[in-house]
């Protein structure tokens, strides 16, 4: 402490001057557009780089679990192409018409930049016009779904997730098939409502519910999340709390789902629904 | 030079400043800044923190006259800073305790030596704070000299007439 002392009655002639200076360019900044401008525009460029630095380091610690979530999920399609090899061996050729199932493609894509605390969040995606990505195709994780596509631009796109207020999801129980309407209350990113399911069907705690198919966005039988509380307060309809699969939090590699019938279903739809 | 006499050039030198020099404009390479002399010729007894005080005060006083909050107060703390370096620099120790806490401005060589360095420093500093950036640094050296130059002239026009006459 005593040295401290010293050490600055030594130099208090140059700490003065340093904070005369300090004063001096303060008041330049605040008070004189041109340098202010200058000022603002160095110091985003130089916290736009710090930020997209300490991304690419968090990236780089999280490469071990997104590793281990895609090999996962390879474990898990190398299983269904087997059934599926299976199942085409004992199928005799040409009874299924290969054109006729709804087909799903997908493509993959990065999370560029994400907000998970507001009431309208929103995703966006290192995918666009150019990957033939379109408006109102599903977005899903391995984890389990993720949301639509709301608006594309040339190489990105911007994803309405579960979690905005303003995003409407088809799911149901998967033991039951009964279905509803999931929706966001805007207040924690982890849960969201089922809303919908009539009053008198079973619903227990841990329960999965998964997407419906009756969107045509996603394929059936997506995981959604599982089932948290049930409440019966309101009178003709349960109200499910679920925690959703996909933390939002921790997203970073999405596929993008396009149903390639889904026009021509809509069109049909369309013409005789309205009658 | 006593005390009065130094307030009565400090007074004149920021009347010319404000009144005169501040309404020549010359275009962007030629800053006048003749007020820095009042900082040049104070009495040598003044040295510490009241120095570096009065140096950010001036420099303030003519930021609010012209118009540049902060830029003029920049430089004149840094010249008021650099200026018992630029003292010790440019006389022998002896020359400083002779001259008895006061400076010998009549002697004109070493007069010409030491407000040339500071007016050089004040305007480095004034012109890279109304810069801002390290870009286009050859026009930004261009108006440093310039500056330097013009302001030169102007300060030792000031010191034939007021200074040295007054001394003798």
């Amino acid at each position: 402490m005593k040295e401290i002392i010293k050490l600055i009655l030594k130099y208090h002639f140059t700490i003065i001057f340093i904070l005369l200076e300090i004063v001096s360019f303060s008041l330049i900044i605040r008070h004189n557009e041109y340098q202010r401008a200058i000022f603002s525009q160095n110091a985003s460029t130089l916290f736009g780089n710090i930020s997209s630095m300490t991304t690419d380091v968090k990236d780089y610690f999280r490469l071990k679990e997104i590793n281990e979530t895609l090999a996962n999920e390879n474990i898990q399609l190398k299983k269904r192409l087997e059934a599926i090899e299976v199942l085409r061996d004992t199928v005799v050729r040409g009874t299924i018409v290969q054109d006729s199932l709804p087909v799903y493609d997908y493509t993959g894509a990065k999370v560029v930049n994400a907000t998970f605390n507001r009431m309208k969040n929103y995703i966006t995606i290192d995918r666009g016009r150019k990957n033939f990505i379109e408006k109102e195709m599903g977005v899903a994780s391995p984890d389990g779904v993720v949301g639509l596509i709301q608006d594309i631009s040339e190489n990105y796109s911007i994803v309405i997730p579960l979690v905005n207020v303003a995003s409407r999801v088809s799911a149901k129980i998967k033991k039951n098939n009964y279905y509803g309407s999931l929706q966001w209350d805007g207040d924690n990113y982890r849960y969201s409502y089922l809303n919908d399911v009539p009053y008198h069907v079973e619903v227990t705690e841990g329960d999965t519910i998964v997407t419906s198919g009756l969107s045509k966005i996603f394929p059936e039988g997506i995981v959604v999340g599982y089932v948290e509380s049930v409440d019966k307060e309101t009178a003709n309809f349960l109200k499910i709390k679920v925690r959703l699969a996909v933390d939002f939090k921790r997203l970073s590699h999405v596929y993008v789902i396009d149903n390639d019938k889904k026009n021509e279903q809509n069109l049909l739809e369309a013409i005789n629904y309205h009658e | 030079m006593n005390n009065v006499n130094y307030l009565i050039h400090l007074l004149i030198l920021s009347i010319l400043q404000i009144v005169i020099v501040d309404n020549i404009h010359l275009g962007s390479y030629f800053y006048i800044n003749i007020y820095i002399l009042a900082i040049f010729i104070l009495p040598y007894k003044v040295k510490g923190i009241p120095l570096l005080l009065f140096g950010f005060l001036l420099g303030f006083l003519m930021d609010l006259a012209d118009n540049t909050v902060g830029i003029h107060a920049a430089a004149s703390t840094f010249l008021a800073y650099i200026r018992p370096r630029l003292l010790l620099l440019t006389s022998t120790r002896e020359e400083l305790d002779e001259a008895h806490g006061t400076l010998r401005l009549e002697d004109f060589r070493w007069f010409l030596k030491y407000s040339f360095l500071s007016t050089l420093f004040f305007n480095i500093v004034l012109v890279f704070a109304e810069a801002f950036t390290f870009n286009d640094i050859g026009i930004t050296i261009i108006r440093i000299i310039l500056s330097t130059f013009i302001s030169m002239l102007f300060i030792l026009l000031y010191y034939f007439i007021g200074i040295k006459k007054v001394q003798q």
